[in-house]
């Protein structure tokens, strides 16, 4: 039964308030309604109470002594500055409390909160320096807590101290520049600990010691200048960041405390180098992901990370791929290694799952028969800005799934096509003794072809729309002539009509229309780029 | 007014700018913005905490609102539930259609409570 507080025959259902009955329990919504103080007539059945988002500064004692049976108190979005213990007294069943977006400068220490159930406590949003070490004594049985978004400058070691059943805690937005060795000793069952967007530059490499069931740790958006070697001793970490911080090098063996990792986010630091075992033996890792630590020279050794399925190294130092790379990495889906020295390169006959090549901007000089052999998932391969001379006639032949082949900017004067039937893009553009005129009949899917040469292009378009009249063959076309005179001298069946430019749009536009609709070649052949190779 | 901590339309609390239409488009700091879907229309909201089924990550530039996993009614994070979906039992952040061993369900808390 829904009660607003207006009538004679709502008494336990306080003024503008929203009240819902449910047996003999009763939800009270008295949210945003202008209240500056707690209202005196709560019924004493209340299990739900909203106070959010009005002007209450303060808590008179004793405002909630009767609500025994409250489960949920919300005051979040007023004007708190302080809580005194009195002030929560008889809230026996509590269990969640939310005070986030005050102005909590401080926490009781004389006299703690006595909330004996209360499981959730939310105090993000709010001005605390800092945390006195009796603040929790009356929360034992917490199990998440948000401080995030305070003015902390250190962990609140003490009183963290008092929560052994916490699971789930968010420190971040602070300005916690420093982690004591044992600064969560006693936090056995935390499970997530955010620590993101502080200023964290040092940590004691005790630090994380007694967070055994801890799984996900967030330390991204801070000044860390060393690798967190602390974190080995997390044995059940699941997902660690540590992106956009300043860590140069990751060490040998980096996880080797950490065997359950399947996610690690360490972009954005200036990673110069990283120890060639230190991603060994992490079974359940599947990305791994490092862009510019150009002090790396060889390939890291992958021994016992079998599920890694996505693995980018790009702007790095690598010269040569181990030849057993697709033993270490059966799964592997996304391989991404531009922007190397690599020359040669192994046969990946063994990565099966293989989706994505990338190989562009590396040093490469010819494809075997083997390189590519049997990757019949293989969907795109990037193959640009290498140096390749010669690719083997059937390097491509099992690619039955590859849509996209890019081989630009290379030294090719041939292009084997065959297993290449289902592309639907390819590119060519930049080899410049390729002069072979690729025909539909090679690629009944294309849609993007791009080739070294126009002339390359007419096999995708009827070159007569290009093919100007008698008037065209004898005059040598200049550059710098105007639009209208070239547009009569192509289109000379105008010439002698009346000349309306309107109509010459509309021309244009179908001839266009009708090379789009099948393939976009380019580049397209036109007036300064016959369909006849000026090469002979 | 359905969630808590909000009002809609331009005359909300947490509102910093916003249209009749579209209502919030964009929070006072400190605020979550959420998409509250109304039919075909999503009216912006500004809220102190994200509503059920969602849980708020903050960041210095917005604080936005995210959804939990499909068995969570609620949660602290992606990977961490809070209160279960009718069916699921909550472990340790975790919700699972069965229990470990030495534990039982509660159904009431939707939780796995010691034997």
């Amino acid at each position: 039964k829904i009660q607003d507080g207006e009538g004679p025959e709502a008494p336990s259902c306080p003024f503008h308030c929203h009240c819902e009955e449910d047996g003999i329990f009763l939800t009270v919504d008295c949210s945003e309604i202008g209240l500056s103080s707690v209202p005196s007539n709560l019924s004493p059945f209340t299990t739900y109470l909203d106070l959010s988002m009005n002007n209450i500064s303060e808590i008179q004692p004793r405002a909630f002594h009767h609500l025994h049976l409250l489960s949920e108190l919300r005051i979040s979005g007023n004007q708190l500055r302080y809580i005194s213990g009195q002030a929560l007294q008889g809230l026996h069943n509590l269990r969640v409390l939310m005070l986030q977006n005050n102005q909590l400068e401080r926490l009781p220490d004389d006299a703690p909160w006595d909330l004996p159930n209360l499981l959730s406590l939310r105090l993000d949003a709010n001005l605390l320096s800092d945390v006195p070490s009796e603040a929790f004594e009356g929360v034992r049985s917490l199990r998440h807590l948000w401080l995030d978004d305070n003015s902390l400058t250190e962990i609140p070691v003490m009183a963290l101290d008092s929560l052994p059943s916490l699971q789930a805690m968010t420190l971040a937005l602070n300005q916690i520049t420093h982690i004591p060795d044992y600064a969560f000793a006693n936090l056995s069952a935390l499970v997530v600990l955010h620590l993101h967007n502080n200023h964290i530059q040092s940590m004691g490499s005790r630090c994380f010691e007694g967070l055994q069931s801890l799984e996900t740790l967030d330390l991204n958006y801070n000044d860390l200048q060393e690798f967190p070697v602390a974190v080995r001793t997390l044995s059940k970490l699941q997902e660690l960041g540590f992106h956009n911080n300043n860590i140069k090098a990751i060490p040998e063996r980096a996880f080797v405390g950490n065997p359950q990792l399947q996610t690690i986010h360490f972009y954005e630091n200036p990673i110069q180098f990283v120890g060639k075992s230190a991603f060994q033996f992490l079974p359940k890792l599947h990305t791994l992901s490092l862009n510019g630590a150009t002090q790396i020279q060889e390939f890291p050794d992958l021994k016992g990370t079998t599920s890694l399925e996505i693995l980018t190294l790009t702007r790095a130092g690598l010269s040569a791929l181990p030849l057993d790379l697709c033993e270490q990495l059966p799964r592997l889906r996304v391989l991404e290694l531009s922007h190397n020295q690599i020359e040669d390169l192994p046969s990946f006959y063994h990565c099966s799952a293989l989706q994505e090549i990338g190989l562009q901007h590396n040093k490469i000089r010819r494809i075997e028969s083997s390189t590519f052999q049997q990757l019949t998932s293989l969907k795109a391969l990037d193959l640009s800005w290498n140096v390749l001379e010669s690719i083997h006639p059937d390097a491509f032949v099992s690619l039955h799934s590859l849509i996209k082949l890019d081989l630009s900017e290379n030294r090719l004067s041939s292009v084997p096509v065959a297993g290449l039937g289902g592309l639907t893009h390819l590119k060519l553009r930049g080899n410049t003794f390729l002069y072979e005129a690729f025909g539909p009949d090679h690629f009944p899917h294309m849609r993007v072809i791009e080739m070294p040469y126009a002339y390359q292009c007419c096999v995708y378009a009827s070159c007569d729309s290009y093919k100007p009249a008698g008037s065209w063959d004898t005059e040598q076309s200049n550059a710098h002539e105007d639009l209208q005179k070239r547009t009569v001298a192509v289109y000379q069946i105008h010439a002698d009509a009346q000349y309306d430019p309107y109509l010459e749009d509309f021309q244009l536009e179908i001839e266009e229309s009708k090379l789009q609709s099948s393939v976009q070649c380019t580049p397209t052949p036109g007036p300064f780029r016959p369909c006849d190779s000026l090469l002979g | 007014k359905s969630i808590s901590g909000v009002s809609s339309g331009c005359q909300q609390g947490g509102c910093l700018t916003c249209s009749d239409y579209n209502g919030c488009l964009s929070c006072k700091p400190r605020f979550f913005m959420h998409l509250k879907r109304i039919g075909m229309k999503q009216i912006g909201v500004c809220m102190t905490s994200c509503p059920p089924g969602f849980y708020g990550t903050r960041s210095p530039e917005r604080n936005t609102c995210t959804k939990c996993r499909s068995e969570c009614d609620s949660c602290f994070d992606k990977n961490f539930c809070t209160r279960c979906r009718a069916g699921f039992y909550l472990h340790l952040g975790k919700c699972q259609e069965s229990c470990p061993d030495s534990m039982v369900h509660n159904d009431t808390q939707r939780e796995c409570v010691l034997s």
